[in-house]
């Protein structure tokens, strides 16, 4: 539901050959995108993949060398910062550390010259919609822990009751347990806003669970853009397959006899299908599709080696197999747990529709 | 054994820092005491306590007319020097720019000049120019010298600010000078305020280049300097006790100030 809901709008943010570039580096190189209303998207890069200063541009602290930005159809690169109808939330949230947390939430209530009493009562509401106690209201900013700071700035973005809102970043220095539990808080609060949200951020893992969509950046360009679902099982290139996680990135060629051949491994490995054209390039496993097999176990595709080490991971398991040089990995769920020991021979496999080819 | 040699310890580090305390102030205690005195000479033990010397020079004309040329001095000095070095200073320490590490380094320069040499210098200039010598002239001079210092201290709270606070608040649609008036100014107050009192107490008692500058005006440090030179009274004591607890009251008025006004702005009553 609502991932198709997304698709039913309009896009309110078109970005057309995007480019922007300092000196000789080219930090965002043309990039071509469209949000929906109402979406949830993400954008995600290491650092320096260009993905902050893409942000900047849209939310207009930053100029666009080349190309435009259109919001609803009319382009906005010479709109400044303070007159787009967007707002951002900063990485370091930028709380004004000389007001209080209900001053900090009116602020953009007050630049546009709205009555006290009412910029009261919205400040109130909003802090009862982020569930920060009332009598925070007078409390001063910098005493508030960090999940409290989050949805003060969170507050105050709303206040502005922007169209679109932008996140740079606002959960990277948090700990591990509590941007779980923030990165849930924001998906809930995107439903009952119904608003655009433009995320970004390093963190495949985080972006897998909010967005509607999600963008992929890689030295300034936008390389995949797809549901995480999409992104998960069918990435475009080895450097998105490698982004979300531990996978197996295996270098494989075509042999004479028109199979995948791995170098490595000394082994051919079949898929389902060879693209037309593909010379040579990597098999991607991810560890959940490897099995270890039995003597008696059939597998498409099938190395032996020795179980070198265990990694627990809570409800599952990771194994660390060694096959000649080469380093497999192999992950169980709790319950299905390898039994052998270390060092014992195993005999390890997956179905080629499990597979992955890339080019690069 | 461990708690007698703590307390040993301990013992050495409070009767160090208590010497290294009276090493710094006893002399302005026995100026005070100086002061004290009914005889006309400079004697020390005093052998006749009294307060006429206080009396005689707060009725004063002369002493009247030495504040009221060192306040003026000082107070134009700190509104000028504060509004040039906030500018400088956000100069200095926020904005990347060709050039900025030069800049830095000749701003701050003639704090280390000798200030005589540099009194001197002045003068020189201000004749050449054919400037008449005043205590105009000397705010000129004065500024030479504590611009540097103040752009120095507001640079320090420059340097703690988060630029993020102002794109912040300019993307919450603020236009400049409001986010100037909003955020940059109330979050870099401290600082500023600390500039103004440097500016005002280091003009305040300035000898050097007021001495080369001032023309027919004097100030307070200057006049201390003519009378021990020639034609000492107790009345100079007097004087110098006023100026050293004067400035030891603005500076220490200024750090309560600072204090009440972090807790009064921030409203951390109502917990």
């Amino acid at each position: 539901m609502t991932r198709s809901q997304s698709t039913i709008h309009g896009p309110i943010l078109e970005l057309r050959k995007l480019t922007r570039t300092f000196g000789a580096l080219t930090a965002v190189n043309a990039i071509d995108l469209d949000i929906a209303e109402g979406e949830f998207f993400t954008i995600v890069g290491p650092s320096g993949s260009g993905k902050t200063t893409m942000l900047r541009m849209l939310a207009g602290m930053e100029q666009a060398t080349s190309g435009d930005i259109l919001l609803r159809g009319k382009r906005i690169n010479d709109v400044p910062a303070n007159r787009r109808p967007t707002c951002m939330v900063f990485q370091s949230l930028a709380l004004f550390p000389h007001r209080t947390v209900g001053q900090n939430i009116e602020f953009p209530m007050k630049i546009r010259g709205v009555d006290p009493a009412k910029r009261k009562e919205r400040a109130l509401q909003l802090m009862r919609q982020l569930r920060l106690p009332e009598n925070y209201y007078g409390k001063n900013v910098t005493k508030c822990s960090g999940g409290e700071r989050q949805r003060v700035a969170l507050a105050r973005a709303l206040a502005y009751d922007p169209e679109i809102l932008f996140f740079d970043e606002p959960l990277s220095a948090i700990d591990y347990k509590l941007r779980k539990t923030l990165e849930r808080e924001l998906k809930d609060i995107h439903r009952e806003t119904g608003k655009t949200f433009v995320y970004i951020t390093h963190s495949l893992e985080e972006a897998m669970v909010m967005s509607d969509r999600i963008g992929v950046m890689q030295a300034g360009r936008l390389i995949q853009v797809g549901t995480p679902n999409q992104i998960y099982s069918t990435p475009t290139n080895r450097f998105v397959s490698e982004f979300i996680g531990d996978v197996n990135v295996i270098p494989v060629h075509i042999g004479p006899n028109g199979k995948l051949i791995s170098d490595d491994f000394a082994a051919e490995f079949s898929v389902p299908k060879i693209p037309v054209g593909f010379t040579g390039g990597h098999l991607v496993v991810r560890p959940e599709f490897v099995r270890f097999l039995g003597s008696g176990d059939a597998s498409e595709n099938r190395l032996t080696g020795r179980v070198y080490n265990e990694y627990a991971l809570g409800s599952r398991i990771q194994y660390q197999v060694r096959v000649g040089e080469a380093v497999f990995i192999v992950e169980k769920l709790r319950q299905q747990a390898y039994t052998g020991g270390l060092d014992d021979e195993v005999a390890i496999g997956w179905s080629g529709a499990d597979s992955i080819l890339v080019s690069d | 054994m461990e708690a007698k040699q703590t307390n040993w310890r301990n013992g050495l580090v409070w009767t160090w820092s208590l010497a290294v305390v009276a090493f710094l102030y006893l002399p302005s205690v026995c100026l005070l005491l100086a002061s004290l005195t009914d005889s006309r000479y400079f004697t020390f033990p005093i052998t006749k306590w009294g307060l006429s010397w206080w009396a005689k020079t707060f009725n004063s004309l002369e002493i009247h007319a030495l504040f009221k040329t060192s306040i003026s001095i000082a107070l134009c000095v700190t509104v000028i020097s504060v509004v040039i070095a906030l500018f400088g200073a956000l100069a200095f320490a926020r904005y990347e720019w060709k050039g900025r590490s030069i800049y830095q380094k000749i701003v701050l320069l003639p704090i280390f000049f000798p200030q005589s040499v540099l009194g001197l210098a002045l003068l020189l200039w201000f004749n050449a120019l054919g400037l008449d010598l005043s205590w105009k002239s000397a705010v000129f001079a004065h500024l030479v010298w504590i611009v540097p210092v103040v752009t120095l201290v507001i640079s320090i709270q420059v340097y703690s600010f988060d630029p993020a606070l102002e794109e912040a608040a300019y993307d919450l649609g603020a236009t400049r000078w409001q986010v100037f008036r909003e955020v940059t100014l109330p979050v870099l107050f401290p600082g500023i305020f600390s500039g103004m009192l440097f500016a005002f107490l280091l003009s305040w008692g300035n000898f050097p280049l007021s001495l080369f500058t001032t023309g027919a005006d004097t100030t307070i440090p200057e006049y201390l300097y003519a009378k021990m030179v020639a034609g000492y009274t107790p009345g100079v004591p007097v004087l110098g006790t006023v100026n050293t607890f004067g400035a030891a009251f603005l500076l220490l008025g200024g750090y309560g100030l600072i204090l009440w006004w972090r807790r009064s702005r921030i409203g951390d009553s109502k917990e």
